[in-house]
């Protein structure tokens, strides 16, 4: 059927009739409220408040509720001595990589790959990465992402960066890997190679903050704020080195609503799943190789390399060698692996940070890899650099300090 | 302006400095200005910065855009103001409650059982409290000013 532009115009006025309804406009306090929360001063003691909650609920449930509530007492009192009592040999090589030490009273010392392998991936990173992502979509969902990237434009301008820098950033807190991907919504290779290079050094990923909150929960604080200053001033430094320009963008901010539960559902179990597909294995593979290049006393002879870089520039331990080692398969690992190391809350907090700093997990590496292996390269070379100049400023704060 | 705005005038202007004064309070307390502090059915610990610091900062802010916002509450811009105020509070409230749920499930480290007893469950919520949470019932009203007056009405 061929309309002329009368009939068509009919038509348009038809489907105008019925769709659109005209009236009078009445502001509603939540409309006011979605522009106070866009305005720096009342939106930033909003920001404040809904970063407060973030953490708070993660650690209510991640920490108190699922870890220490349950998986800790499962784990030590019933698998741990089960494991131990029905592995045959204590003295075998099968028995060290499986179970771990005989001796252990619990999963974070015995580090065996059933034993330590399983608690690290189902009993802390696993409720961790839950709850966060689950807060994530309802942010995402609500509509507060995008005011908090309009309030936050202005310090990541400074940074060679623009407001939605925020999303692979928040991402990264809970996997760099979909972070890295998440970097694509910039719009010049500068802003790109910045957020990547700052993404895969100073944002820990959800699973090393759980570890991080039950292995150091003290200090988890003093670590964040060591990531996060390093985070701004390299993020600067890096804007002035890089070459390449910073555009002015505009943001669509969307009204406030109420997440559906059947896009949060989706959204979780999604990522959740995606996380418990790639990451599960590298921990449990992880601690199997970490325990095999034990076994062949790799991990002592680097230690005895690296012990001067270690001891005197970074001044932790020298055993830190292993963890680091580790830290390239998983950072969880290799945080857990560091609570059974002897060392100062300051050199805890030293060596924590210098594995969120000093490399990034294998998966996030391929990921990188993918974006462009130039890109990959130079983000390398700047991350070695940086691992050791802020490594050296962190022990120099401490002597300063008198606390290293 | 009707009786019914001035009285919420002086509620919400009072309210709100109470609400800075005990945030204010509870960054005090962290700082070490003064050993922590148990009023009754209120406590403030201060022996974490996260809780106390940065809460403490929240609740502060929460009474300033109370009182921000107290002098003209039938404009709704003003009243606005009030309202995120108060939201500021439920947010820390709301996380302290939610903390005393999740540490009251599970029954104690020591316990051979893996869930806590009923009476144990509620009886882990019995005082004393952080100041949010006392100043919870109280900022409710400003959510019943949000309805009463027609704010909440969409277009």
């Amino acid at each position: 059927m061929v309309l002329n532009e009368d009939q068509r115009w009919s038509l348009v006025d038809l489907l105008a009739e019925q769709t659109i309804s005209a009236g009078t406009y009445k502001q509603t306090a939540w409309d006011v409220i979605g522009e106070l929360t866009v305005k720096p001063l009342t939106g930033i003691p909003v920001a404040f408040a809904v970063l407060y909650a973030f953490w708070s609920v993660f650690c209510s449930f991640a920490g108190a509720l699922c870890t220490d509530g349950f998986f800790v007492k499962f784990f030590d009192n019933h698998f741990l001595p089960w494991m131990q009592a029905v592995w045959p040999d204590p003295n075998s090589i099968l028995y060290f990589l499986f179970v771990g030490d005989p001796l252990a009273d619990n999963c974070f010392e015995a580090f065996g790959m059933l034993t330590s392998g399983l608690f690290i991936a189902i009993g802390v990173v696993l409720p961790a990465v839950l709850i966060f992502y689950l807060m994530m979509a309802i942010l995402e969902d609500s509509g507060y992402l995008p005011r908090l990237a309009v309030l936050v434009d202005t310090l990541l301008h400074k940074m060679g960066l623009h407001g939605y820098a925020i999303i692979p950033t928040i991402l990264g807190l809970g996997c760099n890997v979909p972070a890295i991907t998440a970097t694509r919504i910039l719009e010049t290779k500068k802003q790109r190679f910045i957020m990547m290079t700052l993404l895969a050094i100073f944002v820990p990923c959800g699973a090393q903050l759980g570890i991080m909150l039950e292995v150091i929960p003290e200090s988890v604080g003093y670590v964040m704020l060591f990531l996060l200053i390093g985070y701004v001033v390299f993020g600067y430094l890096l804007s002035k080195i890089v070459p390449g320009t910073n555009p002015e963008i505009l943001i669509d901010v969307p009204p406030y609503h109420m997440p559906q539960r059947a896009n949060i559902t989706k959204k979780l179990w999604m990522r959740t799943s995606g996380f418990i597909i790639n990451a599960v294995p590298f921990v449990l593979l992880g601690i199997l190789f970490i325990n095999l290049l034990y076994i062949g006393g790799v991990i002592q002879w680097l230690s005895g390399v690296f012990a001067p870089v270690f001891v005197h520039w970074f001044g932790v331990p020298k055993e830190t060698a292993g963890p680091l080692i580790a830290a390239f398969l998983r950072k969880d690992l290799a945080v857990a692996q560091l609570s059974n190391i002897e060392m100062t809350q300051y050199q805890m907090i030293s060596a924590v940070v210098l594995i969120s700093i000093y490399f990034p997990c294998v998966a996030t590496f391929v990921v990188m890899l993918k974006e462009g292996w130039k890109e990959l390269i130079a983000a390398v070379g700047v991350l070695f650099a940086v691992a050791f100049v802020y490594g050296g400023i962190i022990h120099a704060i401490g002597i300063l300090l008198g606390v290293a | 302006m009707n009786t019914e705005h001035n009285t919420a005038q002086i509620y919400i202007a009072a309210l709100g400095l109470v609400t800075m004064i005990l945030g204010l309070v509870d960054i005090l307390v962290w700082i070490g200005f003064t050993g922590g502090i148990e009023f009754g059915i209120m406590e403030i610990a201060g022996d974490d910065f996260f809780r106390w610091a940065w809460g403490g900062l929240v609740v502060f802010l929460g009474g300033a855009l109370m009182l921000s916002g107290c002098r003209n509450v039938g404009n709704i811009q003003e009243f606005s103001k009030v309202l995120l105020g108060a939201a500021l509070v439920w947010i820390i409230a709301a996380c302290d409650i939610f903390a005393m749920i999740c540490e009251n499930i599970p029954a104690g480290e020591e316990a051979p059982e893996f869930l806590n007893s009923f009476a144990g469950f509620v009886g882990g919520f019995a005082p004393p409290y952080a100041p949010a949470v006392i100043l919870l019932p109280f900022t409710l009203v400003i959510a019943y000013f949000f309805y009463a007056w027609g704010f909440a009405d969409e277009s």
